[in-house]
């Protein structure tokens, strides 16, 4: 990068969103940077497969995930009248896609139209049927497996690897689906269940949310950034911490300062299009940090929306100990984490009191610790015995339930509390509305339902009130229909700023129950070619 | 998996056009994974030798050793919580200090054993300090000793954490749906 070079494009961050940007647009023929704020993690360094005991803190302390928290983002940021939520943004190159899950779900065409259909938020500014071709496109790009399950509520793709095989606990699962007349049906998650793009299939270790360390399963810098960088137009700038957006005299977007946080220096880069691509809490601090006489209130903010709406999932989690698995032989039950999944259902039975749904993801937690002891009663050689009995029978399940997007939950920005590298910090204000709580409430009486009908002990939640958001924070930039609620128009293109995109999950009009990783990937692929055609057109 | 499965998987993959080398790599990673780590400095940080000893001999208690495996004194559990304890924050450390203080005054009147009985009556609903403090001390317990060696490989018998070539699928008839 030489000084004074102007690009083509900026790319703020390298997660999911701008991973797929950077490809689209450099295959595309554009000049591209993008400024990543933490560093490259080589696979080799990751921590995934360390045991508890070559840990300082046999991990109850995050170490294993450290190398996903780089400089000080865990503790720049604060919580203000807000419920029990938390917001999860992490500092790599790769951004979440280094510490993920992985579960990649479609939004179906319902999800897109909340006020045509239930009759709260707003409908999206564009329908399934637009997005369809880039889920198609992205899936086969990172890799997909499952099944096609012929669900109205979870569309299909048509290029799925072979689904993950089903532990003995889903097994038993699906007769407790089956008696109420619910699918349980093989997860499709970007793991790899053979050789794929280059790339090695699942070894089963359980281990993905730690870092997958042969890239098995989806990430942008084993996957999307090596496409970028073959076509010679892409350039990485790591350690870049971006400050501001700066705009010339007619307030359009022309350059990006940014801290280079390992030398200390400020920096800028000069681009003709800025992709904001920082998740859902660090791009609106972006904007709204991107003061300027033509931007009084942030930049693309003459709505005043820029950083609320903050919304996401409701998470809640419970487990049960299989009464015919209890006391066997211990196998080797990791896997891939989810091998399966229960879509939404409660739409099948008509009205409901509640808006939106809920789905379960099940068996995400690893099988090397005994959860369940610390609800055994007890001590001594029978609480020994008990514990051990029981471990072979472990079947855990999570909901992820929609919360409602509204107006009044918001990030804004304290310039009097500055990270350390003198950036104003985001600071989340959040409350549950009824309907969220309502959903939450029902999701966890779901899921005790479905062990109903099964033979076990079952270790209800803990929690007496929801929690958010699941990692799965959307919203804070919202695309609309209506400009006076909205600041993306359908492309993710700022309206008060024609070459200014923003494609992380803050575009999000509205949630699903869904994971929205998919989502954001078809959606930043679709900016992507927006970007192209207008750039052709000489429009951009 | 064994080493020599492992080394054989590697040679076999870097013949094979058809088998991407990152494979070879995983295998490979796994085997530095399996290695046995280092024995950790068993130097107290927090707690006197008496308070240790008296840590180690509750949480073997807790978690005793029988014919099947070792149990929390074999896994050094009470040096685990130590390090844990040494390294939070006073209100914490204070706890811990007055707990076991509770414990021994307890233990002088009867006797550990009947301490820790004393200590576990009301579990789940907790009446004073000592049955506070017995939470405390069995989660401590259950942490140290379930992230232990001892007990991931000999108490549990976990196999994972290891390099699968492909996921065996449950075919047991008797938990198909």
């Amino acid at each position: 990068m030489s000084q004074g070079e102007t690009f083509d494009v900026c790319i703020v961050g390298s997660g999911a969103a701008g991973g797929v940007m950077a490809k689209e647009l450099c295959e595309g023929g554009a000049k591209v940077v993008m400024l990543e704020a933490g560093r490259k993690v080589n696979l080799g360094e990751l921590l995934s497969h360390k045991w508890p005991y070559e840990l300082p803190y046999r991990g109850f302390r995050g170490e294993k995930q450290e190398p996903f928290y780089q400089g000080d983002i865990s503790n720049s940021i604060s919580y203000k009248d807000s419920d029990d939520v938390g917001v999860d943004r992490v500092r790599i190159l790769g951004g979440r896609t280094m510490h993920w899950n992985a579960v990649t779900l479609r939004y179906a065409a319902r999800d897109f139209k909340e006020w045509s259909t239930q009759g709260v938020e707003e409908d999206w500014p564009l329908t399934y049927e637009e997005l369809e071709p880039y889920y198609e496109r992205i899936e086969q790009i990172i890799g997909v497996c499952g099944d096609d399950d012929h669900l109205e509520i979870l569309p299909a793709g048509k290029h799925y690897l072979p689904p993950i095989p089903w532990r003995c606990s889903e097994h038993i699962l699906k007769r407790a689906t089956a008696a109420m007349g619910i699918p349980l049906i093989a997860v499709r998650k970007a793991v790899l269940t053979r050789p794929y793009d280059k790339r090695p299939s699942c070894h089963y270790c359980g281990h993905c949310m730690d870092g997958c360390d042969v890239a098995s399963i989806f990430s942008t810098p084993d996957c999307m950034l090596p496409k970028a960088r073959a076509t010679g137009n892409f350039t990485l700038r790591e350690n870049a911490l971006a400050r501001e957006i700066l705009v010339d005299d007619e307030g359009l977007a022309q350059a990006v300062s940014f801290v280079d946080t390992a030398t200390r220096t400020e920096q800028q880069v000069k681009a003709r299009i800025v992709v904001v691509c920082c998740s859902t809490v660090e791009s609106a601090r972006l904007l709204l940090n991107s003061r300027s006489p033509r931007h009084p209130g942030g930049l693309a903010n003459s709505s005043g929306v820029v950083g609320h709406y903050l919304h996401g999932h409701l998470g809640n989690s419970v487990s049960m100990y299989l009464e015919e698995l209890q006391g066997n032989k211990p196998s080797n039950q990791d896997g891939a984490t989810d091998h399966v999944y229960i879509p939404r259902y409660n739409h099948l039975s008509g009205k409901s009191d509640v808006a939106g749904g809920w789905g379960m993801q099940v068996n995400y937690q690893s099988y090397m610790f005994p959860h369940h002891a610390h609800g055994v009663r007890g001590y001594g050689a029978g609480f020994k015995r008990q514990v051990r009995k029981m471990q072979p029978g472990y079947l855990q399940m999570g909901s992820f339930a929609k919360v409602t997007a509204n107006q009044k939950n918001f990030v804004s920005v304290d310039p009097s509390r500055l990270d350390a590298n003198g950036i104003p910090t985001p600071v989340v204000h959040f409350r549950f509305s009824d309907n969220d709580r309502a959903l939450w409430h029902a999701a966890n009486q779901s899921m005790l339902e479905v062990f109903s009908h099964l033979k076990g002990t079952v270790f209800p939640s803990t929690g007496k009130a929801p929690s958010g958001f699941a990692s799965h924070e959307v919203g804070t930039v919202r695309m609309g229909k209506d400009p006076r609620t909205s600041v993306l128009n359908s492309y993710c293109q700022a309206r008060d700023v024609k070459n200014l995109f923003v494609t992380d999950g803050s575009c999000f009009t509205t949630s699903s129950e869904k994971n929205p990783t998919l989502t954001i990937m078809a959606l930043s692929m679709r900016a992507a070619d927006y970007i192209k055609d207008r750039r052709k057109r000489g429009e951009l | 998996m064994e080493r020599r499965d492992l080394l054989k998987l590697v040679a076999l993959t870097a013949l094979s056009p058809k088998v991407n080398a990152l494979q070879a790599a995983a295998a490979c990673h796994m085997e530095a994974a399996s290695a046995k780590p280092q024995p950790a400095q068993l130097k107290l940080q927090f707690f006197s030798e008496e308070e240790s000893r008296l840590l180690d001999r509750l949480m073997e208690m807790i978690i005793p050793a029988d014919s099947h495996s070792p149990g929390a004194h074999a896994a050094k559990t009470n040096f685990f919580a130590d390090l844990m304890v040494a390294t939070s924050d006073d209100a914490v450390k204070q706890q811990w200090r007055d707990g076991l203080r509770l414990m021994r005054e307890e233990s002088d009147r009867s006797s550990l054993g009947e301490a820790l009985r004393k200590a576990a009556a009301n579990e789940g609903n907790p009446q004073n300090d000592l049955e506070q403090f017995f939470a405390l001390l069995k989660q401590m317990t259950i942490d140290g000793y379930y992230t232990s060696a001892t007990a991931i490989h000999q108490e549990l018998e976990y196999s994972g954490n290891s390099y699968l070539p492909a996921f065996p699928e449950c075919t047991h008839p008797e938990h198909q749906g």
